[in-house]
Formats: C-alpha cells, sequence, structure tokens
C-alpha cells in the first residue's frame, strides 16, 4: 500500500504524494476502503495538472490521514460507489466540477447544479408502479429554512425511496477563498454556514496557521476551543428545540429556545455575535476574556445547566415524545458504516467517530473531551446523544474557564509555504469538518476543499427515511438538522 | 405530567425583552458604525484595504451599511480611531442611499410609510421568507424572532407557511442563480399590494458573495424594494424596530 501518512494539521510538501499509475491507485484505494478507511476527499489538487487526483482518507484507529494520488491517462474511471456508498458523493462531486466520470456509476446525479450535462434535465430516481406516488417538496418549504428538494416515492404513507437534491444555496465559496484577501478568507469561511461559524472558521484558520507554521497560544486555543463548545451546546440545544416542536410539545420547545438564547449571547459578551463572527484571526483570536465578561458568561450557563436538566427530564419522560422518538427514522451501524455518516449521525448508530479524539487538534490536545455514543440509530438516539453532548461540552467550558492559560491571543502570521499542503480537521457541531489547503510554486492557493459533515449526512437522512412513514419526514429531518449551505457551498 | 410542565413554565421566568427600543446589548456588539469628524491621514488605505466587502471609500470616509457585515475589523486597525461602531442596533432604513454613513449622520432609521401602505399592513403583517443562497445565520435570527424572548408575534407580525396569505416577502441571501427562478416564482405568488424586506448585507448588495459567479441578482432590477434591515446576520431587535419605525406601531 503506497500512500503518503500525515497528521490533522500537517503540513506537507506536494512532492511527498506518490502519484501511481491508474490501476495502482485504484487498487491501492479500494483496499484502503476495504481496511474500513473513510473517505474525506477526491479531487485534483493542481488545476494546470488536471489528470492527476488525490484521494483523502481519514484512519479513525491510528489518528492519521493517508493521501493517495494517481495520475489517470483519460478523466474517466470504473465507479467504487456500488461497492463503497460512502463514495458516492464525492464521484458526483467529482464529474460535476471536474468532468472526471465515474463509469458504471449507479445513479450519477448532479450535486450543486440543476442539470447532470448542460441543459439535458436530470431524471430523479423513480419507482414504477401503479401503486406508487410521488411527492415532491421544495426548495422553498414551509416555514423558514433554507431551500432544498425533496423527492419521495411512497406507496401510501410509506416512503420508499428519498432523493435528495440540493445546491440551491451554491455560492461558490470554493473558488472565491482561493483570490479573496486575508480578510475575506475569514469571513468567507465564517459564512459557509451560518450555524457553524466556529467550527468552519476554525478549520479554516489551522490550515493557514499550520502551512505558515505559526505557533497559537494555549489561551487563543482555549478561547476557540470554549467558542467551538459554546456553539455546539447551542445549536445543539436549537435542534432539541425544534424536535420538541415538531412532536407539539411547546413548553419544551420554548424552554429550549431560552436557553439557546443565554449560550448565543454569551458567545455575543465574548465576540460582539450571537454567532461567533469575528471572534477568528490568523494567529489567534481577536478577543480575549475579561473578568466582567466571564462572570456574565458563567452566569447565563449556570441557569442553562440547572434548567437544561428539568427539559430533558420532561421531554423524554413524556410518552407522546417515546412514541414519536423511539424506532423512528432507524439507520444501523452497518449502513452508517457504508455510506460513511460522521458526527453526531454516527454517533447515534453506534460508530464512536468524534475529530477532537481521534484526529485531537488546538486545546482538545491537552484537554480531552469525552466520547458519547449510543447504539439505536433513531430519532430518540440522535435527540439523547444531544443532550449527553450539551453535558460534555458544559463540563469542558466550566473547566477551561476556571484555568484560563495565560499569554498573548495572537501572533504574527508568515506568508505561504509554495507546492506544499494541509489537511485541517476540525468538529463542528454535525460533525467533522474538514478544510484542505493547496498551495502552487508561488505560495499563493491553488486548491481549496471544503467538507462540511451534511455532504455525508444527507445520505444517512435518505436512508432513515427508508420504510418510514412519510408524515415523520420533519421530525427525522430535524433529528439529522443538516445544513443546506454547508453542503452547497 | 402537567405538575413538571408547570414547573418549566415557572423556570421560564418573564425572558421576554420588554423594552424593544433600548434594550441592553452586550459591549462588544458591533451595531451602526460612527465616524469621527477628523481628517484621515494623508495616503491612508488601511481600512479599505482590510475591509473585505469592498464597503468603504474615502473621500469623505463613507461606510456602506449595505455592504458592511460588521466585522469590525476598520475599526480596529485605523490608526487615528475614526472610524467605530456602536452599540446602536437601529440600522433599518427604506432607502438604499440612507445605508451610506459618513461622519455626519449619528443615527439612522426608515422614514414613516405611506397613508396607503399603513392602511394595508399597519395591523396585522404576515410575512413570507425566501432564503436564496444565504448561510442559514439570518434564517437563525428570523426564526428567533418567533421564541418567548422577541416573540414578534406580539406586534401582529407572523411568518405564513404559504406566499398566498402573506402580505410581503423577506429575503435572505445574495439570490444565488439556482434561487433566483424560484424566489420570482414565489414572489409573483404573493397576492397583491405586497412589500419586499431585504434582511442581512448578503441580500441588501451580495455581501461577502458580490464577486461570486454563482449569484443572479436581476430580481432587483425589476422590484421596489420597501426596507433594508442591515447586519450579519441581522439581529432579531434589528429586525422589530424596522418593522415598528417603518409602520408606526405601537410598542
Amino acid at each position: 500500500m503506497i500512500s503518503l501518512k500525515i497528521q490533522n494539521a500537517e503540513v506537507f510538501s506536494i512532492s511527498q504524494i506518490p502519484f501511481l499509475e491508474k490501476k495502482e491507485f485504484f487498487d491501492s484505494l479500494i483496499k484502503e476502503l476495504d481496511n474500513g478507511l473513510r473517505m474525506i476527499g477526491f479531487f485534483p489538487p493542481d488545476p494546470a495538472l488536471p489528470q492527476r487526483l488525490v484521494a483523502i482518507l481519514s484512519d479513525s484507529r491510528t489518528s492519521f490521514i493517508h493521501i493517495i494520488g494517481g495520475i489517470l491517462d483519460k478523466r474517466e474511471f470504473e465507479s467504487l460507489s456500488s461497492r463503497f456508498p460512502q463514495v458516492f458523493n464525492f464521484e458526483c462531486e467529482l464529474f460535476e466540477n471536474y468532468g472526471f466520470l465515474p463509469l458504471n456509476h449507479p445513479h450519477l446525479s448532479p450535486v450543486r447544479k440543476e442539470n447532470l450535462n448542460g441543459n439535458q434535465p436530470y431524471a430523479f430516481y423513480q419507482i414504477q408502479s401503479n401503486e406508487i406516488h410521488e411527492v415532491a417538496v421544495g426548495p422553498i418549504h414551509a416555514g423558514v429554512i433554507e431551500p432544498g428538494h425533496f423527492r419521495f416515492q411512497c406507496h401510501g404513507e410509506q416512503v420508499h425511496h428519498l432523493e435528495i437534491r440540493l445546491g440551491y444555496q451554491h455560492r461558490g465559496i470554493e473558488s472565491l477563498i482561493l483570490k479573496a484577501s486575508p480578510s475575506k478568507k475569514i469571513l468567507l469561511s465564517e459564512s459557509i454556514a451560518g450555524d457553524t461559524v466556529i467550527g468552519h472558521a476554525y478549520a479554516h484558520c489551522q490550515a493557514v496557521e499550520s502551512l505558515s507554521e505559526t505557533q497559537i497560544s494555549l489561551r487563543a486555543q482555549t478561547i476557540r476551543s470554549i467558542a467551538e463548545e459554546l456553539e455546539r451546546t447551542a445549536m445543539h440545544i436549537s435542534s432539541l428545540g425544534g424536535m420538541s416542536n415538531d412532536i407539539g410539545l411547546a413548553i419544551a420547545s420554548s424552554s429550549y429556545g431560552r436557553l439557546r438564547t443565554l449560550v448565543i449571547n454569551s458567545l455575543a459578551e465574548l465576540c460582539g455575535s450571537r454567532y461567533g463572527r469575528g471572534l477568528f484571526v490568523y494567529g489567534g483570536v481577536r478577543f480575549d476574556f475579561s473578568k466582567e465578561i466571564l462572570k456574565t458568561i458563567l452566569s447565563n450557563l449556570k441557569t442553562v445547566f440547572q434548567d437544561i436538566a428539568e427539559i430533558h427530564k420532561f421531554l423524554f419522560s413524556s410518552v407522546g415524545s417515546c412514541v414519536r422518538f423511539e424506532k423512528t427514522g432507524v439507520v444501523s451501524k452497518e449502513k452508517a458504516e457504508a455510506m460513511g455518516l460522521t458526527g453526531q449521525a454516527a454517533r447515534s448508530s453506534g460508530i464512536g467517530l468524534d475529530t477532537r479524539i481521534q484526529h485531537p487538534y488546538g486545546a482538545y490536545r491537552y484537554f480531552p473531551v469525552l466520547l458519547n455514543s449510543l447504539s439505536s440509530g433513531d430519532v430518540f438516539a440522535r435527540a439523547f446523544l444531544r443532550t449527553l453532548e450539551i453535558e460534555e461540552s458544559m463540563k469542558f467550558i466550566f473547566e477551561q474557564v476556571d484555568s484560563l492559560p495565560e499569554g498573548r491571543i495572537k501572533s504574527e502570521i508568515s506568508s505561504l509555504p509554495p507546492d506544499c499542503a494541509v489537511v485541517s480537521m476540525t468538529e463542528g457541531f454535525r460533525g467533522e469538518i474538514v478544510h484542505s489547503a493547496w498551495t502552487d510554486k508561488k505560495g499563493a492557493l491553488m486548491q481549496y476543499k471544503i467538507k462540511d459533515p451534511s455532504f455525508n449526512n444527507w445520505l444517512g437522512l435518505s436512508l432513515a427515511m427508508e420504510k418510514t412513514a412519510i408524515s415523520d419526514f420533519p421530525l427525522c429531518n430535524k433529528s439529522f438538522d443538516l445544513s443546506y449551505a454547508g453542503h452547497d457551498l | 405530567m402537567i405538575l413538571d410542565a408547570i414547573k418549566l413554565r415557572i423556570l421560564q421566568g418573564d425572558p421576554i425583552v420588554h423594552n424593544v427600543k433600548n434594550a441592553v446589548f452586550p459591549k462588544r456588539f458591533r451595531g451602526l458604525p460612527v465616524i469621527q469628524d477628523k481628517d484621515c491621514p494623508e495616503n491612508c488605505r488601511q481600512c479599505l484595504e482590510i475591509c473585505p466587502n469592498q464597503a468603504l471609500s474615502l473621500n469623505p470616509l463613507t461606510l456602506d451599511l449595505g455592504k458592511c457585515s460588521l466585522c469590525g475589523q476598520c475599526a480596529e486597525i485605523c490608526p487615528q480611531s475614526i472610524i467605530d461602531f456602536s452599540n446602536d442596533y437601529h440600522l433599518a432604513v427604506n432607502k438604499r442611499e440612507n445605508l451610506f454613513i459618513s461622519k455626519s449622520i449619528k443615527k439612522i432609521a426608515p422614514e414613516k410609510a405611506s397613508q396607503l401602505i399603513k392602511k394595508y399592513f399597519g395591523q396585522s403583517l404576515k410575512l413570507r421568507q425566501v432564503s436564496a443562497g444565504g448561510c442559514n445565520g439570518c434564517e437563525l435570527e428570523l426564526n428567533a424572532l418567533s421564541n418567548v424572548n422577541f416573540d414578534m408575534g406580539r406586534y401582529g407580525v407572523e411568518f405564513t407557511a404559504s406566499p398566498r396569505h402573506a402580505d410581503g416577502i423577506v429575503i435572505t441571501g445574495p439570490i444565488t442563480r439556482n434561487m433566483a427562478k424560484a424566489l420570482e416564482i414565489a414572489y409573483n405568488a404573493l397576492p397583491s399590494p405586497k412589500i419586499i424586506i431585504l434582511m442581512g448585507v448578503c441580500a441588501i448588495s451580495g455581501g461577502v458573495f458580490q464577486d461570486s459567479k454563482e449569484i443572479q441578482r436581476q430580481f432587483f432590477e425589476t422590484h421596489k424594494i420597501d426596507l433594508y434591515m442591515p447586519g450579519c446576520p441581522t439581529h432579531p431587535l434589528t429586525f422589530i424596530n424596522g418593522l415598528l419605525d417603518f409602520f408606526e406601531k405601537k410598542e
């Protein structure tokens, strides 16, 4: 097996990657995937050499990231999706963005565009039968939510197949980021998904800082992690509120809403924005804790910590919620593994994946968090896991705030080295975020790839809907709480 | 069960923001920019260079709030501290040109709506939101408007599921190519008369995405905008106050 093994946020020179012949490349890729590695990237790293491909795989057992390079004579290859469903979306993206044709792909579909080939309209997957009916929803939905299109194949109430078409939020962030000024790069990374501002800004800053070999003070790293845990807490509370609302438990929903306000207002105390915008800068953070701010944040969080236990108790002891949550939208561990689900959705199906633990970065290298996971894979697991993760995050914040390391919060950053690359991973509240930056011979960015956890997990939602009543769709959707913007970029 | 529900209700206490006009904001919140009556050092372009959205222009120094993401980096870098961001969250206006902040401007507000607009929309206002390529930030804040803290429903303003039931449309996001058609269809489905509200800097000017090839803003060539709500994302209280001021609703 020939591959380059690196760690999270470790810089490597592009010349270190062994670029293999086509057959050898796919043989090693298949071998690695057979060994249980997860694909986290599949793209041509250099636009000037469009026949070259790299596959980035993560190994959760050894904490290594494997990079395999390949040179293709023609821009087509035999699809791996039937054997490794986790590659499905990556292959579609490769075709859409760079024109690599995966031959015998089970269902080649657009990822962010309307049609597959120019103006030829895209044909949805359809089950042919007199008894099957089709339900089409979106892109505009009933509530204040992002746009996406859902196509259900139903038999009566039961869903047999759900196809999810996204791309309505596609703003072209990956190409914008290449040419942007440093301050704009950070703002763009904050705008990948407005609910994962910290997660994405962290991954982006970490990528640039690793490339330029900038040391971040422990204090800045700790502030970053505290902010990240605040974001996780807030968005998990938000999801629980949404799920309570979907089953009609108004008092639980409004109580969660009140607590979320306290958490995001704490972020605003720190950096002025309720979603953590403006906190990150290359080399550290722009804002420091003061005694006064810490006091306000701690008092907010103490209220949250006390009250949330009561709301959890109310929600999870209600018969109504048990009936709706349990055994609804089940994703088995086998399926979740095959589809390459990540983060919160994977942990709800018994897969112990957490970037903070397997690929530790920043303050998590010194102050580890506990891994939580549940095995039932249903809406209940995805809801209850959030309660456990909120508790863990809040404990982390309380501990760190108590013993904040001294030091400055920002270091100077130098320029980027030529012909180097880095894979930077962080754990957003939905799961693993991967930013991968590649520089050309002048030290300018030539490729920037972003993978939001939603890129993997939307397929998980499709799986969860199989043999589930269509009336349970809103609840299942909320239990995954995926990002449209993060997928569409 | 019912006792637990009552307990939760007691825990809620009184979380609502009563005084929406003069709410207390975190000290670091970046609201209305203030430009001091001072001359810039000669050839200084630091703020222009650091601004990610090209929101600043010189002679005289002017900040376009319709492009500004309120990141505050211009204020940080200014050697003379000429630019600063105040805590003032009253940012809504009804004319695009009123979003240009120069040194004489200390406060902005929408002009009062005409009698006709007030007659139609002054009492109850139902809005349909369309997310046209945003990042979900503004959508989060719109959803926060219906929570127990901001409770916009108390002013008779609510979001509807169908555009057919709506009096106005709230647009978030820079309008991507992929959403342009859907937005137009949704807008046409609203019965007339109808108003258009732009929420967030992306909707107003494209914001950080203004140079993207993937956005398509022809919608604005044919439609008149009634209210601009700047911010990134727009704070819920900015939104509420914008509506209250425009329609002269009672607090």
